[in-house]
């Protein structure tokens, strides 16, 4: 008699562990969140087309309006063949020269294509894009001009190195 | 039993009892304890300690809170509780890329998270807290994250016109079109393709041994370092003929039936020997004769062609007509005669226009495509096949039903298959377990499926009849974004009240301008309120914009003095009757609203104005850094040596006020000129007349992103 009660209260206690136990499995891999989206879109390389650059939505955003406004004097070649760099006095700056750009701050980039190169005292070659491109397509090339520089950018003041160069 | 048994026994019971009741007690504190454990926890409290090691704290912790969140969308079926994790994102101060995931906010996109939520365009499982439920395919949770490279889809499926942000999937939806996928699929918002060439006098054009070499090995193939090739030449062009997988049996039929096709016969048209002589005598070499013409018209503004330069072969032209390399080889000198004068007669639907031929360049021209265009190797390897017999014509017909050619190509006689391939337009959203796989290595997600499947048909599915095509890597993602893009019919989407619809084109042709028009297909390259080709300038506005006087005489003779263009206007030979109809019409009827030609009085603009202009172009804005006068100046503009023949001072003024206004795609900024500023700039540039025959170029290259730009 007693010897069954005991079984019933052993039953009783060890019951409610099955549901809880069921819910343990095994813990799915952590996957490193950057390889499980991948790059947004790819640039090759200027100075070595075997190397990719990967772009991040901005600066693939900033890669479509280069190659529709500033490819023409701000690369070597151009979707319609020869580039304008050399009809321009002073030559214009290629959109990867590192050594010229890094230096510049990203405000200072902001307001030369805003308002144009005469307005920050340098040529009256480059227009003002102010009224025809938005701030934020604005910022956009600034980001594809980082991201393709070369050698690469260095955000002042924070450490890590920048998205496009990993 | 003894009653100090019983006493021992119940001991035993009681430590059996206590140890069990411990035992449950521990397993009950799995829960509360996998409950602390959890991996959304484990990032919420991962946020607080990053969000305290900045200078921002406070605004980085100013919404925390310790539970799950989520942006709940009923209209839309979106329940997103990816913020849990990804809590910095909509936080600007963390657009870095050195700040760790998930904690990085997301770059600036028209549709922010609190509306949009995130799954409609990442797609992944919404509603699950675990990072590989939410990113990943896991037996319950089927539909995986979008992979970045292709989240231009997601555009897709709501956007149905074309969305400049999103040059990907509009290369991938005109990829489907020019490769017609709809003839054997059904796809949503692609535009209507043209479709493969009419084969029913197919006899009369080409040998039996050429459809047979054609069919075996189509001209675009990929080159072992896997590039495109072109009849072997490297090209950025998608292949149109793809590639069928036929037995030597099935070649033998196809060939037979499609060689017997002579509906139609060509009408002959022959050019008397004796002249033929004649013209041979004053210069022998009609070949090398016809070759300067062939260039001097801009064939290839519509054919590409093998071109040797500095040592390196490629192929150069537009993308309208077929590529000609070894077209002499193909073909014969009466079907040649006779579709360079009528192509209509043969074919059509046909794009090439009816040019006005003298019987002299007509020859010539015949005599350097049949001779110098031509590979005397192209059918080395093609077995001697003779006549056709009945028994192969029979087989060739039933083969010509059972490959789907019909969803392409037309026979007189034969009617269209109907929905030959599967109905794509949900592809989509397809989840892993609706596809088949076959014994395929590849990953088990849709984006792996659709890429094997467009790279080689059978490799998932033995028995696909799909055939073969040639992609580059661009093409390829592109068209893979295209039919991710396919997410369903829309009035049972939850999203139905949000699609924006594509707008359609109108223009009406009318009256002897349609003849005109008709004949020289003008619309294979120009565009008219959004109808017609893209590689010419858009002449929506012409009108406004040109004096009539030019047009007609820019028809007459089209040139271009931009050094870096290499297509331009073929040269059709137009009578002066037709310069005047086209001309005319355009010159009245395709205005920009808004332009009034009589805005601008040209009397009005003096000399003293003039230079002042002059001053302002040169040294003020230096507009020569994009525009060339004389011999000096920059060419990503138009050429303005003959200004003041060719546009109206009207235009003039209202384009240098804003010229995104009449031409949005112009890469022209804006500028802030001043009222009197835009009055002197018109009179510098209505000075600048040539004499000569008129020059200039329309509207600047609207530069479309290409693969060939820099650094490519």
């Amino acid at each position: 008699m007693k010897k069954n009660l005991c079984k019933a209260l052993l039953l009783l206690n060890v019951l409610p562990c099955i549901p809880v136990m069921s819910g343990c499995k095994k813990q799915a891999p952590v996957v490193n969140p950057d390889v499980a989206f991948g790059a947004y879109d790819m640039e090759p390389d200027w100075n070595d087309a075997t190397k990719q650059v990967k772009l991040g939505y901005r600066e693939s955003q900033g890669r479509r309006v280069f190659y529709i406004y500033c490819v023409w004097c701000h690369a070597d070649a151009t979707p319609a063949g020869p580039s304008n760099r050399s009809n321009l006095t002073p030559i214009a700056p290629l959109m990867n020269d590192g050594e010229k750009l890094n230096g510049e701050s990203d405000e200072y980039l902001q307001n030369i294509i805003t308002l144009g190169g005469s307005a920050l005292g340098k040529s009256e070659m480059m227009p003002p894009y102010g009224k025809t491109l938005s701030a934020e397509e604005i910022k956009d090339v600034i980001a594809f001009t980082r991201a393709i520089a070369q050698p690469a950018y260095q955000k002042p003041g924070r450490p890590g190195p920048p998205y496009g160069t990993k | 039993m003894p009653a100090e048994d019983m006493g021992k026994l119940s001991d035993k019971l009681r430590m059996t009892f206590a140890v069990s009741t411990v035992v449950c007690v521990l397993v009950l504190a799995i829960s509360p304890l996998k409950d602390f454990l959890a991996e959304w926890k484990h990032y919420k409290r991962t946020y607080v300690k990053f969000a305290q090691g900045r200078t921002d704290t406070k605004r980085l912790l100013a919404d925390y809170s310790p539970s799950i969140e989520q942006v709940w969308l009923p209209a839309m079926n979106v329940t997103d509780r990816c913020t849990t994790c990804h809590q910095g994102i909509t936080q600007t101060s963390l657009a870095d890329a050195a700040v760790p995931q998930p904690f990085r906010a997301h770059p600036p996109v028209p549709h922010n998270v609190r509306d949009w939520g995130c799954s409609i365009c990442h797609r992944g499982q919404g509603p699950a807290t675990e990072l590989s439920e939410a990113h990943e395919t896991t037996l319950a949770w089927e539909q995986p994250i979008l992979p970045a490279h292709f989240l231009q889809s997601s555009c897709g499926s709501c956007h149905r016109d074309d969305l400049k942000e999103t040059p990907q999937l509009m290369r991938g939806r005109e990829l489907l079109s020019r490769l017609n996928c709809q003839g054997c699929h059904k796809l949503n918002y692609v535009e209507k393709p043209k479709l493969g060439p009419d084969l029913s006098s197919v006899g009369y054009k080409v040998t039996r041994e050429w459809i047979y070499k054609w069919l075996k090995e189509p001209r675009t193939v990929l080159d072992k370092d896997g590039n495109t090739t072109v009849n072997g030449y490297e090209s950025g062009e998608e292949s149109r003929m793809p590639k069928f997988r036929l037995t030597e049996e099935e070649l033998k039929a196809l060939s037979a039936f499609l060689s017997m096709q002579k509906a139609k016969p060509v009408t002959p048209y022959k050019i008397n020997p004796a002249v033929v002589a004649a013209w041979s005598k004053q210069q022998p070499d009609l070949s090398s004769q016809g070759e300067v013409l062939f260039r001097q018209m801009m064939c290839t503004t519509c054919h590409p062609l093998a071109v040797t330069r500095a040592g390196e072969t490629k192929l150069i032209g537009g993308n309208i007509g077929p590529e000609l390399t070894k077209v002499g080889s193909k073909v014969n000198e009466q079907w040649l005669i006779a579709w360079l004068r009528e192509p209509q007669d043969y074919l059509a639907h046909a794009d090439m226009p009816r040019y006005g031929w003298t019987d002299e360049d007509l020859y010539k021209v015949s005599q350097y495509v049949l001779n110098r265009l031509a590979d005397s190797d192209l059918l080395t390897n093609v077995p001697q096949l003779g006549n056709a017999t009945e028994e192969e014509i029979k087989t060739g017909k039933r083969l010509f039903l059972d490959k789907g050619c019909t969803s392409c190509h037309s026979i007189s006689g034969i009617p269209p298959q109907k929905d030959f391939g599967p109905d794509l337009t949900a592809l989509g959203k397809k989840n892993a377990s609706e596809l088949e796989f076959g014994k395929s290595k590849i990953n088990r997600n849709l984006v792996s499926y659709i890429q094997a499947k467009l790279q080689d048909p059978v490799s998932v599915n033995p028995a696909a009849r799909m055939p073969q095509y040639t992609w580059n890597q661009a093409d390829l993602d592109a068209v893979t974004t295209a039919l991710l893009s396919q997410t369903g019919d829309a009035s049972t989407s939850a999203l139905q009240h949000l699609l924006v619809e594509k707008k359609e084109a109108t223009f009406r042709l009318v009256g002897a301008f349609a003849q005109v028009f008709q004949r020289y297909k003008c619309f294979a390259c120009h565009r008219f309120n959004g109808y017609g080709g893209t590689l010419a300038p858009d002449l929506s506005y012409e009108g406004s914009r040109a004096q009539k006087k030019w047009i007609a005489d820019f028809l007459k003779n089209p040139q271009t003095i931009r050094p870096t263009l290499i297509l331009r206007m073929p040269q059709f030979n137009m009578t002066g009757k037709e310069t005047s109809i086209l001309a005319e019409y355009l010159s009245l009827a395709v205005q920009k609203p808004g332009v009034d030609p009589e805005s601008v009085d040209a009397r009005q603009l003096t000399s003293t104005m003039a230079a002042k202009g002059r001053e302002l172009y040169e040294v003020k804005y230096q507009c020569q850094s994009c525009h060339t006068i004389g011999a000096t100046g920059g060419y990503v503009g138009p050429n303005l040596n003959n200004a003041g023949n060719w546009l109206t001072p009207a235009w003039v003024d209202a384009w240098l006020r804003n010229p995104q206004a009449l031409q949005p795609d112009s890469i022209e900024p804006r500028r802030n000129f001043t009222d009197e500023e835009v009055h002197e700039l018109t009179a510098y540039l209505m000075t600048l007349r040539v004499g000569i025959k008129p020059q200039g170029t329309k509207s600047p290259a609207n530069g479309k992103p290409s693969s060939q730009g820099a650094g490519r």
